[in-house]
Parts: C-alpha cells; structure tokens; sequence
C-alpha cells in the first residue's frame, strides 16, 4: 500500500515538471518586459521633454537677466531725471500712498513683468516640445495655472486682509470702541476665510464640502461680529442717534452757534 | 519778518488804500456777510473799494463798495486751492496790485485791522500779511499742537496761525500761491489746504504778522476729528516733504514780539475734560502698540508706557517726546512705513494725549501761551534729530 500510494504521487517525468518551469519562466519574462518597456516609455517621455525643460529654465534665466538690466536703467534713469519729485509736485496730496517711491516701484514692475515673460515663453516652449504626451498636456499644464492663480489669489487676500484689519483697528480704535481688537480680528478671519475658500475652489479641491464648510464658517464670523457688536455698541449707537436727532433739531429751529454745556464742549481742535 | 506788529490806530489814513486793493469774502450767511460789508463800508468811506463775494449782494446797499461776483465756492472753514486761484484771476481781472482774503465769521474785524492788512500787502515790502488772533485757551489745539511748532522749527517763521481763514496778500504772492494751487487743482483736489506761510518763505518773501484781536473760528463742517485731522496734517507732511532741501539748512528765528495780553482763566475742571482724551488714549495704548512701533524709537515707546501708567492730574507728556513722536511720524509719512491713511489714523491718540496733558498743565497754572511756545521751543531743539534721520532713515529702523 505505501508503494503504491508513493507511486502514485510521484510526478510523471514526462508531463509534470517540464510545463511548471515554462510558466515561471514567462512570468519573470512578462514582468522584465513590462517592466522594461515602462522603462523606456518614461525613458522616452524624458528625453522629449529634456528640451523643453531645458528651453523653459534658458527663457527663465535669460529673460530675468534682462528684467534685471532694464530695472536698473529705469531705476537710474528715472533717478536722474527726479521723476519721484516731479510726481509728488503733481500728485499734490493723493490718498493713494505706495510704500516704495514711484521710480522703484516702476523699476520693480519692469523687472516682475521680464521674469513673467520668461515664464510665459518657457511655458510655451516646454508645451511645444511636450505636444507628443497629450495626456500630461491636457491635464498637468492647465492645472499648473490654476495654481499660478490660486498662488496669486492667496497673496492679495492675504494682503487685502491684513490691509483692512488695519483700518478697521485704527478707525474702530479713534470711535472708542473697547473691542476694537476683536473687531479687527474678525473682519481679518473674514477675509482669510473667503480668500482660502476661494483658493480651494479655484484649484477644484473639495468640491461641496468646502462651499458648505465655507458657508458655515462664514456665517458662523458674521453671527459673531454681529452679536458682538449689535450688544457691544447699544451705547454708541443709541448715543449716535440722539447726537444726530439733536443736530437735526438745532439746525431746524436753534441758532448756529450754542454755548458750552459741559466739559468738554469748550474745546475746539481747529 | 517782523512779527505780531499792533495794528495802528489809522482813523485818518494819508492815502487812499484801497486803491488798488481786492477784498475777497468767503461764502457766508447773509447776517455775517451784512456785518463784514458795514465795516468794510466804514473802513473805507468813499473810496470804491473793489469788494467780490460768491454770494449775491444789493449792490445800492453800499454805495462805497464796488461789488463784484466770484466764483461760488464751498463755504470751507479754511482757505483752499481753488480759493487762491480764483483770487489771482479776479486780482488780474479788476488789476489790484493787493488781495484782502477774510474767511466766514470775520465780522468781528474792525475798520483798524481791516486798514493795517490792505496797508501791508499794498505797500512793499510786505508780501504776506498774517493775522493772529486772540482766542480762547482750548481752541485751535491742533495748530497749537502741530502746525506752528512745525512752521516754525522748519520754516523759521514765527506766524502763529500758519492756516489762517483770513490773509493778506500782494499780488506776486498771490500768483506764487495760484500756481502751488494749480497742481491741485489739475489733479481735482481743489479743496486741499495750501500753507502760504512756507511758500511765502520759500519763495524769499516777506511776511508780517499783526494782531487782530478776538475771533470766532470757522469750524469744519463735520465735527469728525478723524477725518480733518489726517486731512490737515496729511497735506502739512506733504508740502515739509516737497519742501525739504529749504528747511534742512539752518536759518535763525526772527525775533519774537511783544506777547499778545492772554485771556485770564477761568477755573476748569481739568479732570473731567481730559478723561475721556485719557480714555481714548489707553485703548490705543493696549491696540495700536504694534502700529506705533512701526513708526517710533524705543525710547518713545517707553515714554508712553510711562504715561499709559499715569493717573489723570499728573498725566504731562514732555515737550521733546511729543515733537520726537510729531517728527517720527513725518518720517514714517515720507518713507511711506505704513499706508498713509493708517499713518494719521494712529497719530490722532497721541494728540489727544498731548491735548489732555495741555490741558492739565494750564489748568495746574501754566500759561497756555506759554506751553505753546514751549512746545515750538522743543520742536526747534529736536530739528537735528529729524534731520539727521531724514538723510540718513536707515541708520535707524524702529
């Protein structure tokens, strides 16, 4: 009985073992090809797009070379010619206040608007040399702009937030409004919150989920702000409102001029 | 310049002096444009003095005065661009040689004062003829506090109302000053404040100060401190900008004048009317500090700490730390630290601290002439220190 159950186990020399060793063979085959002709694909990508690369980092640089020298000549040209003393002649006592002086500003604008050309023309020699691979094309390329702008939304909300806590801290500080900070902070969260909300949908990450968080968020600020101040400033208001209905009055049955009724009233800044 | 020259009594004047003279009057009410008319009519009795206001006047009413229309303007409570413009044009139209300018409220000049300016501008040497008013302890603060302390450490002037409603002028001042006015106007800012006082200096000219007595101030029409004051030290900082190769050299003071005979004092209640200027000073204290060290030196900064702690009776801001703060934020205005507007808005509780603490030392017995003076004298000590970082901004950054 062993000896025969031994012999039945005992693989057939002629069909078993030679079939076994095929398939482990074209396997290894398989899997070195694909893995080979992935290779070489990539391989291939690289070397079609190695121009391109090569031309976008030459346009890059040649290109800021040349902001740089036109910044320069602008920036010492203008400076000869006093053209920030002609402008602040001219300009008088004009609200809009940068803070560099015009020359440098223009200087700087000229030197931004060189290295953005550069870009531009990388861009468009690396999307000439890259037209074989469609598929990259049409997706990474048009993303890569949506992030140029998502970048540039981020910075003038940022900007643009800080700018307006500014003047909403000073002002609400010159009303003698107690919260004055908090005030400030909240306008700031305000616009960041939107700013980041807007970035998000402007890369295309997220999709609802932002719109309803950003929504809830930003009306959860509003609520608060609005609480906060419509309770905080019940005095200044209602103070407001008696202030105007008196000067209303006066100005419809009083004469102009009235004498000082209190402290205060007798001091006059100009 | 001589200055804060008594107006003579001239009840009988030698010469016609009118002739030749403009009188401008600002937009007013019907009841002070009467009462200025009545003594312009009694100054100058039967001499034809060319008088043009914006507003309609019944010429047969006053018989000695030719009348004149001008150009309607806002009825402002200062002198604007546009205000010098139309007086050049009216001054070469009617080919006066001196131009009178009275601002609204200016009724309460009589036929002396009104003779000593038209004398001034029409005789040379004077160019400009500056009024200094007599009025009451707490009024004018903001020129008390910055416009002539700055007009006088920097331009060398002693003009004690550097913004004055009411001025006199020649006509080659009058033309100086139309054409400051034009880059103004050009630019649709016709109600911008120009400060003849600097151009005047500037400009080589001479200028004569006389006393005219009490005066009621026009007001701006809003009572909105935050908006004038930034409006008013904003284009002050900008013409010191565009001016500053003349002030950076040094140039002697002319001699003071005898002092004006101050109002006495009445009692004040001091603590009451400074608390809520300390108020508003100690929340700009705890908010503003990191816009303040933008803009000021440690040494500053400490200096409000220091006063940010004091109770109301012994709250005195120095002299120095007020014109350093004054002249830190004319820097910070020049480099553009900060946006400009934010820049003013920070300034205005600094101000008040240094009304407060006015207002507490005069109640405390100091004269109000006298701390004023004092205040101009501490501009003029610390002029090195602006500049030397108005050459040299970087030597040091807060």
């Amino acid at each position: 009985m062993p000896n025969v159950l031994a012999t039945m186990l005992l693989p057939d020399p002629n069909q078993a073992s030679q079939p076994l060793y095929d398939d482990n063979a074209s396997i290894w085959h398989h899997m070195s090809e694909a893995l080979h002709e992935s290779l070489y694909r990539v391989l291939s990508v690289l070397i079609a797009i190695l121009p391109g690369i090569l031309a976008f980092i030459v346009a890059l640089i040649v290109l800021t070379l040349i902001g740089m020298a036109v910044s320069g000549l602008l920036r010492r040209g203008l400076t000869l010619a006093k053209f920030d003393e002609h402008l602040a002649r001219g300009r008088g006592n004009a609200d809009w206040a940068p803070t560099t002086s015009p020359s440098a500003l223009i200087a700087r604008a000229s030197f931004w608007a060189c290295v953005l050309l550069g870009l531009i023309i990388g861009v468009s020699a690396f999307d000439a040399s890259y037209a074989t691979a469609a598929t990259l094309t049409n997706s990474l390329l048009p993303y890569l702009t949506r992030v140029v702008g998502a970048v540039l939304l981020l910075i003038a909300g940022t900007l643009f937030a800080r700018f307006l806590a500014r003047s909403v801290l000073i002002e609400a500080v010159n009303a003698h409004i107690a919260y004055a900070r908090f005030l400030s902070l909240g306008i700031k969260w305000l616009v960041v919150v939107l700013t980041a909300a807007m970035v998000f949908d402007h890369l295309q990450i997220g999709g609802h989920v932002v719109e309803l968080a950003f929504g809830i968020l930003f009306g959860g600020i509003v609520l608060t702000l609005a609480l906060a101040v419509g309770l905080g400033s019940r005095d200044l208001v209602s103070r407001s409102l008696e202030s105007h209905a008196e000067h209303s009055s006066e100005l419809s049955v009083a004469p102009p001029t009235t004498p000082a009724t209190g402290p205060g009233d007798s001091i006059r800044h100009f | 310049m001589a200055t804060a020259d008594p107006i003579p009594d001239l009840t009988a004047p030698s010469a016609r002096p009118s002739d030749g003279l403009l009188v401008l009057l600002a937009a007013m009410t019907p009841e002070q444009l009467e009462v200025v008319l009545v003594n312009l009519a009694a100054a100058f009795p039967a001499e034809g003095l060319l008088v043009a206001s914006p507003d309609a006047i019944l010429a047969d009413s006053y018989p000695s005065l030719r009348i004149v229309a001008a150009p309607a303007t806002h009825a402002a409570w200062t002198l604007t661009a546009s205000d010098f413009i139309n007086a050049y044009q009216l001054a070469e139209k009617n080919e006066a040689r001196g131009l009178l300018m009275l601002g609204s409220e200016s009724g309460s000049f009589g036929a002396p004062v009104l003779h000593g300016l038209a004398n001034a501008v029409l005789n040379p040497p004077t160019d400009l003829a500056v009024p200094c008013y007599d009025l009451p302890p707490h009024a004018g603060l903001v020129n008390s506090a910055i416009l002539y302390p700055l007009t006088r450490a920097l331009f060398a002037s002693r003009a004690r109302y550097p913004l004055a409603p009411d001025l006199g002028l020649s006509l080659r001042m009058a033309e100086r000053l139309a054409r400051a006015a034009q880059r103004f106007t050009a630019i649709s800012q016709g109600e911008a404040p120009l400060w003849p006082v600097n151009e005047a200096t500037i400009a080589g000219f001479s200028i004569d100060q006389f006393d005219v007595g009490p005066r009621l101030q026009p007001q701006p029409a809003g009572p909105d401190l935050n908006t004038i004051f930034p409006l008013v030290t904003g284009a002050l900082f900008s013409d010191i900008d565009a001016k500053a190769a003349f002030w950076q050299r040094f140039r002697p003071l002319p001699p003071a004048s005898e002092p004006m005979p101050m109002p006495q004092q009445l009692p004040r209640d001091a603590a009451a009317e400074i608390a809520p200027m300390l108020q508003a000073f100690r929340l700009a204290y705890t908010n503003l500090q990191e816009i303040w060290s933008l803009v000021l030196p440690p040494h500053s900064l400490l200096g409000l700490k220091r006063l940010a702690a004091t109770d109301g009776a012994a709250f005195c801001m120095s002299d120095s730390l007020w014109a350093r703060i004054v002249y830190d934020f004319l820097l910070a205005h020049r480099l553009r630290t900060i946006n400009r507007g934010h820049l003013l808005g920070a300034l205005i509780p600094l101000y008040l601290a240094w009304v407060a603490s006015h207002i507490n030392l005069t109640a405390a017995g100091a004269s109000t002439e006298g701390h004023i003076e004092a205040v101009a004298a501490a501009f003029e000590a610390e002029k090195t220190y602006l500049v030397s970082r108005w050459r040299w901004p970087d030597r040091f950054n807060p």
